[in-house]
């Protein structure tokens, strides 16, 4: 997969899900949870939160985690997080 | 790396027909992410290989290594950090850091650290070992505040150091050098304390990429650069030649040119360590002859060979230089100062490293020295090292002798009073014959290549035999210099490898191998697993002398077609008594 631009967060978590969980399609990845992926057990979703902190340049806590059990619920958070930040797109900070 | 792209390359599925590199890992803590970047990592250094890494089981480092001791022909990476010598020395245990627990928690360590050795030993025989030391810091166990080096942590030091120098004189054993990890990871970021106590995976991310990328070069073993090709002035001295004369060439820290005392040092080194010298220099040959005899630089004029000091271009030089070593422009590097002078070289030889000699920058020239240890380093030393200038010296002698004088090639090579020294011994095994077998183009009989576990995998099998020669004459010692590999079946030999040293050439010593092969095995027929390739000409050359022909493929050759057609040979062919 391409590298996706620094401020576009759903193609970033895209690239995250898919590098985790390479059998999924973009479009299984859009409705990717828990429930709905048999290959998402806590080895997995270790990865996934390691890969998602690395990425974004954030650290996940553990009650946050605990709620992120889908691809729209880390969508949603880091959306929020980016938000809440009261910051620029990263893209603009990475040039500053 | 980062760890998206670690396990992107992972999900890159190799061809189904790549062979398998399997790899046991052996480590106290959850192998998590330092798994993905092994992987990614050994996938890079072997393209062509499917790469399976199998882990033990967690918190048991001792019982891990114990159970490997069992394997045989793998290759094995033990990773060996505080927690594994004693609990105490992790945070996922909560035994005491009492004062009065030190003396405990250092005798534990030396007892754990004697038995993990016994294992790695024992391992060794049998297996090749990357072994990584503690690579974390210690936790706060001492009393004494951070900044002061305690009694119980020198001590600690001290078991680890004494572990290294009794584990790495061991041959099946290599360790990580701390020096080159501390450059890609720095001792503060390595240890992720929160991964550690949720998931019992103390790294950080790009500790376990830094480590993970260490071990996969040491397991691939990169082959060595055989030779050196150096420009003189404002390189290996500072100064023109032609301009200031013997006089006013310098090296040394008095007229600011150590980095060319420096550069003369590692020279040096990387001749006595069997590496090729030579030089390059457009200049005028009789002053250069004066400059090595009176100013005494600390490369010696003997140590290289050959000199080519002329006013031509340099790339003419080089080739008559790669001519003289016989060795193809891959395994060469040319270092000079001058950009126009390496470009000239570069686009005549584009396989050959070109490096310039940053001679007004002593950062970089100092840089320049750790990439050419790089380079040109070994693990090991062998005997063909010490005597490989000398015999390349001969080589030369013995064809120019042949070239210029009007005597027959075979009043040559009665007189040479040649001497063949066979032996047949697999083990223990030779680190010569996989060397020649991994860097020997001209004379090969299919350029297929092995890694030491695949070479020794090969070698493990019952009906498999090695021959390995070695040849000298009164011109010195050429040293170990063919290998042949291959089966022998019912009066039938199928040869999987055949290599031969170019410096060995023109002695007829492919015929007598490969007669004292068909005697000694009492065969009437070979195969050869023969592969065309772009460089192998010496070998085709071989087989069109006895069969007629150029074969295009595999091919069979009869006892007797080899008798029908092969010149007199005037080599005497022994094989050690003690065999």
């Amino acid at each position: 997969m391409n590298k996706p631009p620094a401020n576009d967060i759903p193609a970033k978590l895209t690239r995250c899900f898919a590098a985790v969980f390479h059998e999924l399609s973009v479009q299984q990845i859009a409705s990717a949870s828990l429930e709905t992926v048999e290959r998402w057990d806590s080895v997995a979703g270790v990865t996934l939160a390691t890969a998602i902190e690395e990425e974004f340049g954030i650290e996940l806590d553990l009650a946050a985690l605990e709620q992120l059990v889908s691809f729209r619920s880390m969508l949603d958070y880091l959306t929020g997080l980016d938000a809440a930040r009261g910051l620029p797109p990263m893209e603009t900070i990475q040039h500053a | 790396m980062k760890l998206v792209e670690a396990l992107e390359a992972l999900n890159e599925s190799p061809r189904p027909e790549s062979p398998v590199l399997e790899i046991h890992l052996a480590c106290g803590f959850t192998p998590l992410h330092f798994l993905t970047f092994l992987n990614a990592h050994l996938r890079r250094e072997f393209p062509e290989h499917k790469i399976a890494v199998e882990t033990g089981w967690f918190g048991d480092l001792p019982g891990n290594l114990e159970r490997l001791e069992r394997a045989q022909d793998s290759a094995v990476v033990a990773i060996m950090e505080w927690q594994d010598l004693d609990p105490r020395l992790g945070i996922r245990q909560l035994g005491g850091w009492a004062p009065r627990q030190l003396g405990d928690i250092a005798q534990n360590v030396r007892g754990q650290a004697a038995r993990l050795s016994d294992s790695l030993e024992s391992i060794a025989r049998r297996n090749s070992v990357t072994l990584v030391l503690p690579t974390l810091p210690l936790p706060p166990v001492a009393f004494t505040p951070a900044w002061l080096l305690s009694p119980f942590e020198s001590e600690l030091r001290e078991l680890v150091a004494g572990l290294a120098s009794r584990l790495g004189r061991s041959p099946g054993i290599r360790l990580v050098s701390p020096q080159r990890l501390d450059r890609g990871s720095p001792c503060a970021t390595r240890f992720d304390v929160k991964s550690e106590l949720s998931t019992g995976f103390p790294y950080s991310l790009s500790h376990a990429d830094n480590l993970a990328a260490v071990i996969a070069h040491i397991i691939r073993n990169p082959v060595a650069k055989k030779g050196l090709i150096t420009d003189l002035d404002d390189t290996l001295w500072m100064g023109v030649l032609g301009e200031v004369n013997v006089e006013g060439i310098s090296w040394d820290l008095d007229h600011r040119a150590q980095r060319h005392g420096l550069y003369q040092q590692m020279l040096a080194s990387l001749a006595a360590a069997g590496i090729l010298l030579a030089v390059a220099s457009k200049n005028d040959p009789a002053l250069v002859e004066e400059a090595f005899r009176k100013a005494n630089p600390i490369l010696p004029r003997d140590r290289i060979f050959p000199l080519e000091v002329n006013w031509g271009p340099k790339s003419a030089s080089v080739s008559r230089i790669l001519q003289t070593w016989n060795v193809s422009a891959d395994s060469v590097v040319f270092i000079d100062d001058s950009p126009l002078d390496l470009a000239e070289v570069k686009n005549a030889h584009p396989e050959m490293e070109c490096l310039r000699f940053p001679r007004d920058d002593d950062k970089a020239a100092y840089q320049l020295l750790e990439d050419l240890r790089d380079r040109f380093g070994k693990s090991s030393l062998s005997a063909e090292d010490e005597i490989r200038l000398d015999s390349i010296r001969a080589s030369h002698t013995f064809i120019e002798a042949t070239r210029t004088l009007e005597y027959t090639p075979e009043y040559f090579l009665r007189e040479a009073e040649g001497k063949l020294t066979v032996s047949f011994l697999k083990h223990p095994t030779d680190p010569r014959a996989l060397d020649l077998i991994n860097k020997t183009n001209q004379f090969n009989l299919n350029g297929k290549r092995h890694t030491e576990l695949s070479w020794k995998q090969y070698l493990s099998e019952a009906n498999v035999f090695l021959l390995v020669a070695s040849y000298e004459d009164k011109f010195g010692p050429l040293g170990k210099i063919a290998v042949v590999a291959g089966r022998s079946d019912n009066r039938r030999l199928s040869l999987d490898h055949w290599v031969m040293s170019c410096r060995a050439f023109s002695r007829r010593i492919e015929h007598a191998c490969l007669l004292h092969l068909f005697q000694k095995f009492d065969a009437r027929e070979a195969a050869f697993d023969f592969l065309f390739t772009a460089r192998n000409g010496p070998l085709r050359d071989f087989f069109a002398e006895i069969l007629g022909s150029v074969p295009q493929t595999s091919f069979s050759m009869t006892r007797q077609q080899l008798l029908d057609n092969c010149p007199p040979i005037f080599l005497r062919v022994q094989e050690p008594s003690d065999e």
